[in-house]
């Protein structure tokens, strides 16, 4: 019988997010191991309780969970505290049968450095511990927003492309190429039952350009588009100075 | 001086109010003036992930319900106080609501601190936080998630003093007095 895995996408910005598009690279690729998916796009999922029984059905028969949101402010969101409440009361009414199940997480942030997501991810390992789920590690992705327009595979074809002494080498391609290898070894290993190795995970711990760079780029896509609203001049408002 | 709670238990709980009651009145020996926000009574809505309220509408969430009124009534506090389960070691959800609608409180630009990117400012002043949390029963992994957590929410909300404290289900009132008054005196109150 073929394995199942429950997709759990957890960001409110649908397919327009890091969440989404990672999360469905990650999904393709148990997809052409033979494993059953059931994707959840949790913001929709939780507004209706016939969608809620059935994530939990998928829950209950999969064999692998795998948990992809953003991070909003050194953890995850509101949503994802309250699908994991969820799964949660679930499991403690025992409405969930006893088996061997692997939660694999992948922590979106929009910050450069990786390790704005480790707590995220701690927390997430706490909620495997209580429910009895093994935790079989999870991605610390920073500068996540990098990830969200094109699949991994693409943006490797596109970045592919550019001179060798090109500057975007290093702090694009050669960052999407070493997650594009971490994601394939994590599935190697989900796909046999076994948890993904600490030292493989590890390889997402680098931080791929100066962070003034980072800075002065973020700088200069916020004041694109907030001239684009006219709003830039307005920026730096205090509305509820006191 | 003032000072907000913001509660974020569950419906059925019945400690927290205990804990609540307990931080209201030490504010009120210290002539604190201030008021508790149960967030379940609350209409508030889910962060979007928008970012309209850093380009669109700067300093204000698009989104027109108690969860704008939390945000304003956060930032002009000179006391915020978090009261929250402890949930798989970080806040609970009813707790993370209100606070990831906070987001327009910061400014969208980046800035290097202490060697890591995070905000800017977006006002001048922000006020003390003191974060209480609630186990059943002592959890060291959950404990330190949770610290861990508040420090790191402290280096992005500019929170210029912060204190966290742990009260666990079996602690006794004088206990829990005990540590509200400490983490009060640790932000200056």
């Amino acid at each position: 019988m073929s394995k199942q895995l429950t997709f759990l996408m957890c960001s409110p910005r649908g397919d327009k997010s890091a969440s989404h598009t990672i999360g469905s690279y990650v999904v393709s690729l148990f997809e052409e191991k033979n494993i059953v998916v059931k994707t959840f796009e949790v913001y929709k999922t939780l507004r209706k309780q016939e969608r809620i029984e059935e994530m939990i059905k998928s829950i209950d028969e999969c064999d692998i969970i795998l948990l992809s949101s953003p991070l909003y402010i050194d953890q995850a969101p509101y949503m994802t505290i309250k699908l994991m409440d969820i799964i949660s009361e679930t499991f403690k009414q025992s409405k969930i049968q006893n088996k061997t199940r692997h939660l694999f997480a992948i922590s979106n942030a929009g910050f450069l450095e990786y390790y704005h997501n480790n707590l995220a991810l701690k927390i997430y390992e706490q909620f495997a511990i209580q429910n009895e789920l093994i935790w079989a590690g999870g991605l610390p992705i920073g500068a996540a927003g990098t990830y969200a327009t094109y699949p991994i595979p693409e943006s490797l074809k596109m970045l592919a492309q550019l001179p060798e002494d090109d500057h975007r080498q290093e702090i694009y391609h050669k960052p999407t190429k070493i997650l594009d290898s971490v994601i394939k070894t994590s599935v190697d290993h989900l796909s046999k039952g076994e948890i993904v190795p600490k030292d493989e995970l590890q390889k997402l711990e680098f931080i791929p350009m100066p962070l003034e760079a980072y800075v002065e780029g973020g700088k200069k896509g916020w004041l694109e588009a907030a001239e684009e609203l006219g709003t830039a001049d307005k920026l730096r408002d205090k509305p509820y100075e006191r | 001086m003032s000072y907000i709670i913001l509660n974020g238990m569950s419906s059925d709980d019945e400690f927290i109010p205990k804990v609540n009651q307990i931080i209201s009145e030490e504010f009120q020996q210290k002539d604190i003036r201030g008021d508790t926000i149960i967030l379940h009574d609350k209409e508030i809505k889910p962060c979007l992930g928008c970012f309209k309220c850093w380009v669109q509408t700067p300093g204000i969430c698009i989104i027109d319900d108690f969860g704008r009124e939390t945000a304003k009534k956060m930032i002009q506090s000179d006391i915020l106080v978090y009261l929250t389960p402890i949930t798989y070691g970080g806040y609970s959800a009813e707790l993370k609501k209100a606070v990831d609608r906070s987001l327009g409180l910061i400014s969208p630009f980046f800035r290097v601190h202490e060697n890591e990117i995070h905000h800017e400012m977006r006002y001048d002043k922000y006020p003390n936080l003191v974060v209480v949390g609630i186990l059943d029963k002592p959890n060291p992994n959950q404990e330190e998630i949770f610290t861990t957590l508040v420090k790191r929410n402290v280096l992005n909300l500019f929170c210029p003093k912060y204190s966290t404290q742990v009260i666990y289900a079996d602690d006794d009132e004088i206990t829990i007095k005990k540590k509200i008054e400490e983490s009060l005196r640790e932000v200056g109150a």
